[in-house]
Parts: C-alpha cells; structure tokens; sequence
C-alpha cells in the first residue's frame, strides 16, 4: 500500500511550518526591541560614575550595533540577512550568532537526549510493570512515587540534588566542567545530576501515562486472543497489548521533547551551569542581545515544529487506521 | 499422499475414545467489589468427538465464561474457576501449568470470539496475526506459514487471498474479519474448536455464509466443536446436541432433535416458544416474563423458579435433581422426580 497523500501532507505542513516560524521571528523581533531596555544599559552605570556624557555613549553604541536605525529597516535588513544565512551578530560576545550556537547546541542536545532517553525507557518499563501489577504493593509504590516526582520542580530538584550528592556526599561535582571531552566517560558522569534533574518529571509522567495506556488495553478482545493463540504472556503485553498502547505515549514523549528544550532544559542548564542554548539565552536576555534572543527563539519554534510534524508522520505507521486526507 | 493411515469405522472408534474434551463441577466465580458472581456455578458436560455441542443460554447465563474457562482465559482478578476440573488427554487443564496451558492454547484447543473487530489486534495486519501462531506452535519458517495461512484464507472463501494477507482489520468488512479470526482458529490444526457466538455480530446473509463454514468444518475435518449461542435457529442446523444453561448452571442437555422437538424444561420450552414461526400471523412475539436473575444474588432453590409458570412450592427450596428422562436427554427440574 503506497501512501501518496502523505507526501502531499508533509509538503503542506512543511509550508505552515515556514509561516509559523517567520511569524514567531516577527514578534520576538519586535518585542525584545520595544522593551524599555538596551543593550547599551549595562555599560551606563560605569560611564556616568566617571562622569561622561551617557546619552553620547548610548547613541555611539546603539549605532555600533545598528539598533538605532527605524525598526521596519532593522526588520527589513534582517529577514535579508537570514536567508543569506547571516544570523546577526552577537553584541555580548561579540561573534556570529551562528558561531555561538554552533558551540554551544551539542550541551543542550546531550542533556535533552541522555533525559529524554533516560526518562521513556525507565517510566515506560515501570509504567507497564505497575499495569501488570495493578492493585499490589508495587503498583501503589509506583503510583505514589510517580505522584511525588511530576509535583517536584526540577530547578528545585537540581539545588535539592547538589546539597546532597555534590555538597554532603561529595560524589559528584556541584558544576558542570566544560573541558572534558564531549564523547567521555567522565562527561557522562558530570550529566548524572542533570539529567535526574530534568529527567524525572517526566520519568513519573511516563510511569503513568505507560499505566493508564496499558490498563486500557490489556482488558482489549485482542489481548485475549493473542492469549488464546497460545502466546507467551511476554509477547502478549510487550507486543499485543503495548503495540495499541504506544500511540499516546509517544505523542506525549515527542511533545516533551519539544517543550523541554524552552522549559526543563533551560533552568536545569542553568542550575547547573551548562553553557547550552538555554544558558546562553538567558545571558542574552539580560545584555539585550536582541540577535541571539531571537536565533535561540528561532530554533526552538522550529524543532517544535519538526518533531510535531514527525510525531504526525510516525502516528499513521504506529496506527494504520490514521489517514490524513 | 504418502502412508494411508487405516481407516477406523467411527462406531469402533466412538467406543474406544468417545470423549475428547470433559467439563465437570465446573465453577468460575467473580471477585467483586459489589459481591461475588458465580458466572458458572457447577456445570457438567462432555463432548465427543466428531461431535458439534451446542451451549445455548440468554446473554449472561455463562456461556461464554464456561468457553473462557477451559482455556484459562479468566482475568484473574477478579475471576477465578474455583472448583471443578476440564479433562483434555489425561490432562487437567484447571490444574496443569502455564506452560502446559500455553501449548494447548490455539494449537488443540481453539477459540472463536463472538466480535472479530475486537479479537483481531488494529494494529497488526491479518496475514502477520496469523503467521504468528502458525510459527508459535509448528515452528515454520515464515515463507511456509505465509502459504499455510493463505490457503486457510482461500478455505475460508477470502478473495484475493495475497492482498488480504496485507490489509490490517477494519480494512475487511465484519464477515471477513470472521472468516479470517475463523482461518487463524484453524492454522494449527485443533483438535477442538469453540466457536462462541460466532455469527451474533454479523448480519443475516453473513451469518448463513459463516455457519456454511461450520457445516464443512463439521463435514470434512470431523471437527469436535462447541458451539455457544443464544440462537435456537443455529442449534437446530448445526448442532448435534445441547446443553441448556440458566444462571450458570445446565437446566437440560440432550440430542438437538430431543431439544427442539422435545423440550422437558420449562425454561427451554419457553425459549423455543419464543422462536417466531414466518407462518403465523401475530402482534407479539413471545417472550419468557422477567429478566435473567442478578448473578450476584441467585434466587434460592432452582434458579428460573420466579420465571417459571410451572413453579412449585418446592422449586424455590431445592435445588431440583438431574432426571433422567432418556438415553442422552437430561435435565434439572423438580417436574420430573
């Protein structure tokens, strides 16, 4: 069975990606630039201390900078500029945009990878072991745990997590050491922390959405059968009934992973001092480096955007029944 | 063909191994928050080889419990077969292991579900649900299972058997959904096939189709089959005998023709006088009064004493005894003693 509507969907989602993504770039633009602020603010308090002429300063740097030209031909010369792939200049760090992001994605991609993976691969075995077990001991275990780790914020876990394990015990180091190599066994270690950190909220988010998914199912006509087939009880949960029960929990898995990297990821770079794209954005907004605010903004809306049109994709083979058309 | 295994008259061989698949004291209860339901409370039968039992209630009676029982297909919790036994080949299937279990599961013993749409897994194509069990039990590689389970589909009067192969369960209409849970029942050979209600979900046209399969299964491969329905019309073509149950307990067995020309038990005469006859003319079809009685709380004595138009003053005190009536035909009335 061929699927040709689908090419024709993912085409169509791919213009309204497009769209969405410029309308997004349009108001970040718009809004980082209308705040009361600017990026010549920080040098201020120093210049009038010594007593120079501060709206001189301001004038010379906001020109430097460009940010003193009318706002529709700053618009005009970055939309320009972006499809030349020429991403701005960063004034806090002085360097190209795209220079900075190329070194600072791989921290956050690791950290949102080792959590991501961490966090489906244990929620999902415990979540269907709960299922399996529903009603004793380790079903209520896992429940109430599972309670407690999505009402814990992980910011607070992170600080919670480095009293204990970096300060008390001393077993892992409080901040994270940028000079290790990335491919090492030592950075995998100084990722432990904060990957529990961000990895647990949706650890026990995937425990019981796993639950609720499998206990739908393994009541299902289907299960039975598979039963009366003579089947394994193995394959009977891990293929029968999980098979029918993936769909939601990867909707839920796949919206994380676009969520986390402007929500977890960033406070648990934070707290821990990972130089990812959520740190360097959160400097960014506090120097007015309107450029890299906007590229960060940029590339989330459009990982959002792609991981929601592959989690679209994936639900017509996880699904046959699902068409688009 | 290569050996030709002698040929035994079916007399002889009805004397030598008669029975194949035994039910006896059978009771499935179910734990529940509200009570406990005896879905099966004490159930006796035996089927023979070769033969087609009928099992024939109203909705709720236990039927289709007595059908999941033998094969340990209870949920537990809440349900549980508490008592009694189901002998298969000097085999306690209640007490053998899992493992045990598991071997006969599809491979002697078969089962059809009432609704094809829901015992077919959405997600996995016919061709592949079939293939599985072919391989589970005869260990093919999966070229071999793929033909096997094609020449099955073609038995069972699929078209375009290549192409049906791919197509996962809502692509088929209901009848052909039937027809391939019926072709995958089937793909390894069972010694015993239960079909329960397998013609309830489908409409009339599809449902002659489907019991055309049965009288085939029942012509060329002597299949033992035990069939559940609620429908009187099916038992008289298509079984051989029957066994009447009311509020988990059997209320009369005997031989179809004994059954439908013959009935002894209130209960079963009411249910063949609610068959409509097409060559009478009347406003109201008839009915048996009342509603089958809450499993949780069965009445005292015999079961279908407060719907019962016979009732005695000793129905709703005693359990009513097995009375032998004739050679085969067997019931539990208080009428009879």
């Amino acid at each position: 069975m061929g699927k040709s509507w689908l090419r024709d969907y993912i085409i169509k989602r791919l213009i309204y990606a497009v769209i969405i993504a410029w309308g997004i770039v349009t108001i970040t633009f718009v809004l980082v630039r209308v705040g009361p602020s600017s990026p010549a603010d920080k040098y201020l308090a120093n210049m009038a201390a010594s007593g120079q002429d501060v709206s001189q300063i301001t004038t010379a740097i906001e020109a430097r900078y460009g940010v003193d030209k009318p706002i529709f031909e700053q618009y005009a010369d970055y939309m320009v500029n972006l499809f030349q792939w020429d991403w701005g200049w960063s004034f806090s760090t002085s360097m190209p945009v795209i220079d900075l992001i190329k070194t600072h994605w791989i921290y956050s991609f690791q950290l949102i990878l080792l959590s991501s993976l961490f966090a489906a691969f244990l929620g999902i075995l415990i979540g269907i072991y709960s299922a399996v077990k529903q009603y004793t001991k380790i079903d209520y275990t896992a429940t109430f745990l599972s309670f407690i780790g999505i009402s814990i914020p992980n910011f607070w876990l992170g600080v919670m997590l480095i009293l204990l394990f970096s300060v008390k015990l001393g077993l892992f180091k409080a901040y994270y050491d940028t000079t290790l190599p990335l491919f090492s066994l030592e950075n995998l270690k100084a990722l432990v922390l904060p990957v529990i950190t961000l990895g647990t909220g949706m650890l026990a988010g995937y425990v019981r959405y796993t639950r609720s998914a499998m206990l739908d199912n393994l009541r299902k006509g289907f299960v039975t059968t598979a039963r009366a087939k003579g089947l394994p009880e193995r394959t009977v949960i891990g293929k029968h009934a999980f098979r029918n029960a993936i769909l939601p929990l990867f909707t839920i898995i796949m919206f994380d992973l676009g969520s986390i990297v402007f929500g977890g990821a960033y406070l648990t770079e934070i707290v821990f001092g990972i130089p990812g794209l959520g740190q360097i954005s959160f400097n960014a907004i506090f120097a007015d480096d309107y450029p890299v605010v906007v590229a960060v903004t940029l590339i989330g809306t459009f990982l959002i955007l792609m991981i929601n049109l592959i989690t679209d994709v994936a639900y017509t083979y996880l699904d046959p029944r699902i068409r688009y058309d | 063909m290569g050996l030709e295994t002698p040929s035994i008259p079916r007399a002889i061989f009805k004397v030598m191994n008669n029975t194949i698949l035994g039910v006896s004291h059978l009771k499935t209860y179910f734990f529940t928050r509200r009570g406990v339901v005896k879905a099966v409370d004490g159930i006796d039968f035996e089927l023979k080889r070769g033969e087609c039992l009928c099992l024939v209630g109203e909705s709720g009676c236990g039927k289709t419990v007595t059908a999941l029982s033998i094969l340990g297909l209870i949920d537990s919790p809440p349900g549980r077969i508490i008592d009694g036994e189901v002998r298969y080949n000097n085999l306690d299937l209640v007490k053998c292991s899992p493992t045990q279990l598991r071997r006969i599961r599809g491979k002697e013993i078969a089962i059809i579900f009432q609704d094809a749409q829901s015992a077919l897994n959405p997600v996995f194509t016919i061709g592949d649900q079939i293939v599985e069990q072919i391989r589970l039990h005869l260990g093919m590689k999966y070229t071999e299972a793929r033909d096997k389970a094609m020449t099955l589909l073609k038995e069972m009067g699929i078209p375009s058997v290549e192409r049906a192969m791919s197509y996962y369960p809502h692509q088929l209409s209901g009848g052909m959904k039937q027809r391939a849970m019926i072709a995958m029942s089937l793909s390894c050979d069972p010694q015993v096939l239960i079909a329960d209600e397998p013609t309830t979900a489908v409409d009339v046209t599809i449902k002659a189709q489907i019991l055309d399969i049965f009288h085939e299964l029942k012509a060329k491969r002597q299949m033992s089959l035990i069939f559940i329905t609620h429908d009187l019309g099916v038992v008289a073509e298509i079984g051989d005998r029957a066994v009447v149950i009311y509020g988990g307990k059997v209320v009369e067995m005997a031989p179809v023709s004994k059954i439908i020309g013959n009935p002894k038990h209130p209960y079963t005469a009411g249910l063949i006088d609610c068959l409509p006859d097409i060559s009478k003319t009347t406003d109201r079809l008839a009915s048996i009064p009342g509603t089958t009685p809450n499993p949780i709380e069965l009445p005292q004595g015999c079961p279908f004493h407060p719907r019962c138009h016979k009732a005695m003053e000793i129905c709703s005190q005693q359990q009513p005894p097995e009375v032998r009536i004739s050679e085969g035909h067997e019931v539990s009335c208080h009428l009879y003693q």
